[in-house]
């Protein structure tokens, strides 16, 4: 007789598989296709950063008529949660999981709250400006559930962000590192450029059922990225479940991270280094307007040519690295290229060639990319494979600090010495000393860089003579 | 015949606990995807009062 169950129960379990989201096998080699769909994350992320510090930052100051101070301080909320991206990254080395999974758990959750705080934020920024009958709402409803809003965001894209970086860094063999480091970098910013837009195309014509329209648009963009991201890349594996072994709490861990050698000064290096770079983030579009007297549409250009650089680092360091550089040089290539960068473009306020601007502009970009890169390999390189996420999560605690006050205070830096009345004639001299700043900071990771340059010459110098 | 036996492959290829912590997610994102909505709809009512 015909076993109805059992041809059921063999089917079901044919297809059953197929359906669940985790690679069964754990193969080997990872095409780059399948690295490719892990790097749409990057693509959500860089969305969510335009849209919090580019799109909004705007049309909460003009549309909605925010007070620009408490817009500054909405936008910085994120940047509090930094420093637990290595919490976060520590807790998804050691997760212990039925199924053996580590980094997704921790990216599905930050997918929620990155969507979440997304879904809730256009009624909070509404509520927040006092649109409708919200102008008799008290004040501390608006306030709260806008805050509410960016901090889950924010948090959602540093849990994303870390954890993603590290399961990308288990997929592949070290000598794919680099590889993988610069298709992470390139989908950021392709994903910044291309939401930045595809939301300024949407809310050219801005009304609120508009703002509602994009920013929910957006939440639901994330959530399908990262969950086409994710799909079978990460392998079951009943070993993991199955072991006993508990992991080190939190403060050895760290303790015996930060002992590695030349892990604290890779640190200090990142934070000093995307610092000068980050100062210059905001001010190259009106320092071109104010000083050079470019349009609108040229400085728009100015920020393509940036981009531009950048993806020349990321390109050239991929390269360089994949051929068995080290990371340290390619990370010091990147701060001594800024150097001369900067001072072209403090010089270019003198000087009437716009031609030495541009390529000081391409050439900062273009330092960025490697110096960007360079830490980062360093950096999944310098962990052993059951810190990757830790090691992960202090990259990104201290370069997303470093960033975010780096834009911060380039603005305060500027805008203080702008308001002096001596400096009202010439505006130029109120960025000269935020872009000396940032040559100095550069030059401080050049000389933070030394020692670490010379203990592996004296390490290969050894290797070479055999005493 | 046990069905609490933790090591028995079902059906789908997971074993129990596997199975449990799948449908936790679903579990949990359900919760998530709740108190978002509540959240979303408070603030709604209260630039447009739909309940009068």
């Amino acid at each position: 007789m015909f076993d109805y169950r059992k041809y059921v129960l063999g089917r079901l379990s044919q297809i059953g598989p197929r359906y669940l989201p985790f690679a069964d096998v754990a193969s080997d080699e990872v095409p780059l296709s399948r690295l490719l769909r892990l790097s749409l994350f990057q693509v959500t992320v860089g969305m969510a950063l335009v849209l919090l510090v580019g799109t909004l930052n705007r049309v909460m100051i003009v549309e909605l008529d925010v007070p620009a101070s408490l817009v500054a301080i909405m936008i910085s909320l994120p940047l509090l949660f930094a420093p637990f991206r290595t919490f976060i990254g520590y807790k998804s080395d050691t997760h212990h999981s039925a199924l053996g999974w580590r980094r997704v758990p921790y990216i599905w959750k930050g997918t929620m709250l990155q969507f979440g705080g997304f879904a809730v934020m256009p009624f909070a920024l509404l509520v927040l400006s006092g649109y409708g009958e919200a102008v008799d709402a008290p004040l501390w409803i608006g306030h709260s559930s806008a805050a509410l809003a960016f901090l889950l965001v924010g948090a959602g894209v540093h849990m994303v962000q870390t954890v993603g970086l590290a399961l990308a860094t288990d997929l592949v063999e070290e000598e794919d590192q680099p590889k993988v480091v610069g298709l992470m970098y390139v989908s950021l910013l392709v994903g910044m450029i291309a939401s930045a837009f595809v939301f300024g195309a949407l809310l050219e014509n801005y009304t609120p059922g508009r703002l509602i329209q994009v920013i929910q648009g957006a939440a639901v963009v994330t959530i399908a990225l990262n969950l086409i991201a994710l799909w079978k890349q990460e392998g079951r594996d009943r070993e993991r479940a199955m072991s006993t072994v508990e992991a080190p709490p939190f403060s050895q861990a760290w303790r015996g991270f930060i002992r590695t050698s030349g892990a604290t000064r890779l640190l200090v290096i990142i934070a000093l280094g995307t610092f000068g770079y980050g100062m210059a983030d905001v001010l190259l579009e009106p320092y071109g307007g104010q000083v050079l007297g470019l349009s609108v549409a040229q400085t728009t250009k100015l920020t393509a040519v940036l981009a531009a650089g950048t993806l020349l680092g990321f390109g050239l360091a991929s390269r360089v690295l994949g051929r068995g550089l080290h990371p340290v040089t390619v990370t010091w290539l990147g701060a001594v290229v800024g150097v001369p960068a900067f001072g072209a473009i403090i010089l270019a306020a003198q000087g009437p060639s716009l031609w030495i601007f541009v390529a000081a502009v391409l050439l900062a970009g273009f330092g960025a990319g490697l110096f960007g890169h360079g830490t980062l390999t360093a950096t999944m390189r310098s962990a052993p494979r059951k810190q990757i996420g830790l090691a992960l999560g202090a990259w990104g605690a201290v370069q997303a600090t470093a960033a975010g006050i780096g834009v911060a205070l380039g603005g305060v830096i500027r805008d203080t010495i702008a308001f002096w009345p001596a400096f009202e004639s010439s505006p130029a001299l109120a960025y000269t000393p935020v872009f000396g700043i940032e040559m100095a900071f550069l030059l401080l990771a050049v000389v933070a860089l030394g020692p670490i340059r010379q203990r592996r010459r004296e390490h290969r110098r050894k290797k070479l003579i055999p005493s | 015949m046990s069905t609490n036996d933790p090591d028995k492959v079902w059906p789908t290829g997971l074993t129990l606990r596997e199975a449990e912590e799948v449908h936790s997610y679903l579990i949990d994102g359900t919760r998530v995807f709740g108190a978002i909505a509540l959240l979303a709809h408070i603030l709604v009512a209260v630039t447009t009062p739909w309940l009068g």
